[in-house]
Order: structure tokens, then sequence, then C-alpha cells
């Protein structure tokens, strides 16, 4: 068995390493539905961060409680709990961001990574571990979707509006790629609103990273193998 | 107070239908799968690469159980 | 007359217009996850469209009938997808004890659909309609599903075999797909008017 990762990699790698979205292309229904506006995004993000924190957190609480035979059902239920918490809490707190999020926290419930997360994680972890591996998921998802919705309301809109769905931010339209308002210029390019921009922008996002880890690849190679070569170099020179 | 009678028939209701899924659950569990189709072997499991399925979530935990068993026992003998 | 026409008409619309992949996005993961073989495809699609109807059928009137006359609209999530799962479970043990051939064909994809978003959102999204409305949500959604997974199974068939840049290989590839057969799917939007039917 190899050694049990120390808490600090539990919280990093799910942001970076093993971000669910870019490299295990988990969660993949709303991070193209929400990510038409980057504000919704990141309210998006935050909810499911309460969401997989707060599971993840329950179940390993439970997990000697809950028999094997039937862990799925219990996790359903646990994570349907907090879905319904966090329903009630957005909808009366922000409004404006439970509409624009539609029946997407809805669907929070079958999202692949809380339920991945409870299964693979929090049912064999401790209770900080699976605190930590929550929290490290939740904000590792925020920021891709974050970014995505960045790419996509910049391009699409032209513009970046702040304060329209958390309203208690004063309301500002960047305009970046157009003009200020009140002049016809536009370099915006609408496809990128539309479902079609979605999924080319995750595409391109999963391409560009799969050929940053290509790369990496094959440097490492390339060192081991200039490493060996001088290794060899050096076993010869002290041979003669 | 009709609050209170809510409340209980929502509760009922919640509890009725955990009991309902866990029985069905269990009950799908428990029987075995026909001749030729087991866990993982079926002809269309190999080309399937669906992250979030369960079947493979479950192989994947039942071999680590097993390997870290057998382990376990290699260190006591 | 005019009822079975604007029932039809929805259905159509549901399926090619309003996508539930390519315009909805309900269902992304095991359309990305399952499309390289067209049999395995369309038994997933098959296993979709049975329990999504089958939950459309049961969990219109739950909601109707129970959760808003006792004033508990609040709980639809939850009691959604434990109908929905038990269902599924339901569903799987009959097939299991009685048909091999269906077992082989849909019984090995159900234990998928439980976290399938598109049967909990056909569903969610049933309780704003009227029971027609929401059986001809349910059919078109699922025929779109079948449609789309089915196409796309083909499609990265052909792909396989295609000399790509090695980044693109696998998921980015099915996303880019994905995004032109959206676009293609956006040139449909507009034929079927739904309003004029008096169906919106």
């Amino acid at each position: 068995m190899d050694q049990k990762p120390s808490k600090a990699r539990i919280f990093l790698d799910p942001l970076f390493k093993a971000n669910p979205l870019f490299v295990m292309v988990l969660g993949t229904c709303p991070a193209l539905a929400v990510t038409t506006s980057f504000e919704s995004a990141i309210g998006m993000g935050l909810l499911f961060t309460f969401v997989v924190f707060c599971s993840n957190l329950i179940i390993s609480l439970l997990r000697k409680v809950i028999p094997d035979e039937v862990r799925t059902p219990c996790y359903i239920v646990v994570i349907a709990t907090f879905v319904t918490v966090v329903k009630i809490l957005s909808s009366t707190f922000l409004p404006e961001l439970y509409n624009s999020l539609g029946v997407f926290v809805s669907l929070l419930v079958v999202n692949c990574i809380v339920l991945g997360r409870a299964e693979a994680f929090a049912s064999q972890n401790t209770v900080v571990d699976s605190m930590l591996d929550g929290l490290g998921n939740g904000i590792g998802y925020t920021w891709a979707i974050a970014a995505i919705a960045l790419v996509r309301e910049v391009v699409g809109a032209g513009t970046l509006t702040l304060g329209k769905v958390f309203t208690f931010i004063p309301k500002v339209t960047l305009p970046i790629l157009s003009g200020y308002s009140g002049s016809d210029f536009s370099m915006a390019i609408p496809l990128f609103k539309s479902s079609a921009g979605g999924f080319l922008v995750l595409g391109f996002a999963l391409a560009i990273i799969a050929a940053v880890n290509n790369y990496k690849d094959k440097k490492a190679k390339e060192k081991a193998r200039a490493a060996k070569a001088a290794a060899a170099a050096a076993a010869k020179g002290g041979n003669q | 107070m009709p609050q209170t009678g809510y409340i209980i028939i929502a509760i009922a209701i919640i509890v009725a239908l955990v009991i309902l899924f866990t029985v069905s659950f269990v009950v799908y569990i428990k029987t075995p799968a026909p001749k030729g189709c087991e866990r993982g072997k079926g002809p269309n499991c190999e080309n399937c690469e669906v992250a979030s399925c369960r079947f493979y979530a479950d192989a994947e935990r039942r071999a680590a159980k097993k390997l870290e068993e057998e382990s376990s026992k290699k260190g006591n003998e | 007359m005019s009822y079975v026409v604007s029932f039809i008409l929805a259905i159509v619309s549901y399926m090619v217009i309003d996508n539930v992949i390519l315009s909805r996005y309900f269902g992304i993961c095991s359309f990305i996850g399952v499309g390289n073989k067209v049999k395995s495809a369309v038994g997933m699609g098959l296993a979709v469209t049975f329990v999504t109807m089958m939950a459309a059928l049961v969990c219109w009137p739950i909601y109707t009938f129970i959760l808003v006359p006792a004033n508990m609209g609040y709980m639809d999530t939850i009691v959604f997808i434990l109908v929905i799962a038990s269902l599924v479970q339901m569903v799987g043990f009959f097939i299991k004890k009685k048909s091999i051939s269906l077992y082989k064909t849909l019984g090995i994809y159900l234990p998928l659909i439980t976290t399938n978003c598109a049967v909990l959102g056909v569903v969610q999204n049933n309780t704003a309609y009227d029971f027609g409305r929401s059986m001809a949500n349910a059919l078109g959604t699922s025929l779109g599903f079948v449609l789309v997974i089915f196409l796309f199974a083909c499609i990265r068939v052909r792909l396989e075999g295609a000399n790509l840049p090695k980044a693109f290989k696998g998921v980015p590839i099915a996303l880019i797909v994905a995004g032109i057969m959206a676009i293609v799917f956006m040139g449909l939007g507009g034929i079927i008017d739904l309003g004029s039917w008096g169906l919106i």
C-alpha cells in the first residue's frame, strides 16, 4: 500500500492536478449550462461547494454506521437533503441567482462529482480529510466553471456584467470587447453565448490542457533519458 | 394545528420513500444477473466510459478491498 | 384533432429544436461516456426513454395531487430522486428476473440512469406543465436523447480512424463534434412555433 496523502495534498490536488472538471471531465452538464454568465457560474460554484462539503462531512461521519449494502441509497438521501437546503436558502436570499440557475440547482442531486466524492473518498476517510477534499473539489470546480464562463461571457456578449445576480454589489458593466454604452462598436461573437459555444469552449479548454500535459510528459521523458545517458557515461568514465 | 400535520405528512412521505428505495435497492443487488452478463463482463461494458457508473466504483472498491486483505494476510504470514 | 396535432408538434419540438443534450445540456456525462459503439448508444438511449416515461408518469401525479395540496412543493427534488431511484431498481429487478435478452440490451444501463440528469431534469421541468404537455416533454426529450446519442455514436466510429492532433483525442474532439451538431440543430429553430398552437 502506498502512503496516505498529506492534508495539503488532499486539499490542493482537486484544485489543479485532479480538477473535477478539467482533468476528470465530470459535472459537465452544469459546466455548460450555467456558464453564459460569469456571475451565475460563481454562484453555482458556491452552491456546489456547499453541497459537496456538507455531504462529504455527513457521509464521513456516518461511514461506520452505514451498511455497505445500502450505502448508495444513504448517499442519495444525504445529498438530496443538502440540495433541498441549498434550494430553499438560495431562493430566499438570492432569488436572482436561483432564477438564473433554474433547474440546475435541483440537478446538483445527480451531479457526478458529489456522488463520486461520497463514494470514492468520504466513505473511506476521516472527517477532516473528507471536509478538506470537499472544499478542494468545490473550489476547483468553481474556478473551472468561472474560467469557462469568463471566456463565454466576454467573447459572447463583449461585456462583463457584475451585480446582476449578486444584487448586494452595485451593478457595473465592463466593456471589454465592445465600445462604451452608446457606441455601436462590438467585437462580440454571439455564438459563444449559445449552446454550441459552450461545447466548443470546453472542448478547446480540455485540448489545451491535454497539450500542456503531453508537452510536460515529453520534457520529463527527455530529462530522464538525458540523466540516464549521463549516468551511463559517468559509469563508463569511472571504469576506465 | 394544521402546520404540525403537514410536517408529519412530509416526514412520513420521506421515510416511506427511503424505505421503498432501500428495499428495492437491496432486492435488485441480491438478484443474481442472468448468465453471461455478470458485472463488468457484459458485451457493452468494455466500450462504455461513463465515469459516474456505479458498476465501476463498486468493482474498483471490491478489487481494492481484496488487494488489501491479501496484503494483510501476507503480512501476517 | 387539433389536440393530437399539437401533441405531436410538441414532441417534435422537444425532440429536435429544444434538444436535451444539444440545447438543454441534460445528460452530457452519459453522452460523452457511452458513445463510441452504436449498439451500446442505442441501448442506453432506449433505457433512458423507458425510465423517463415511467418517471414522468409517476412523478407528475405525485407532485400535483400530493405535494402541492399538502403545501410541500419545496420537497420536490428529494421526492423525485427517491421515486426515480426506486423505480429504476424495481424495473431492473424485473428485467433481471424475467428476460435475459432485455437485460442484455437495457438492464446493463439501468444503474447508470439514476444519476442521469435527463430523467430528473425532465421530471423537474414537468412540474410547471399540465399532464399532456409533460407527457409530450418526456417522450420528445427521450426520443431526442436517442436520436442525438445514436448520431453521435455513428460519428465517433468514424473519428476513431481519423488522424487527429494528439491533444484533441478522446473527450475534446467529442465536445467539438457536439458543438458542431448543436450549430446544425440550431438551424432547425423556429420551424415549429409552439405559441401559435396554444402550447406555451
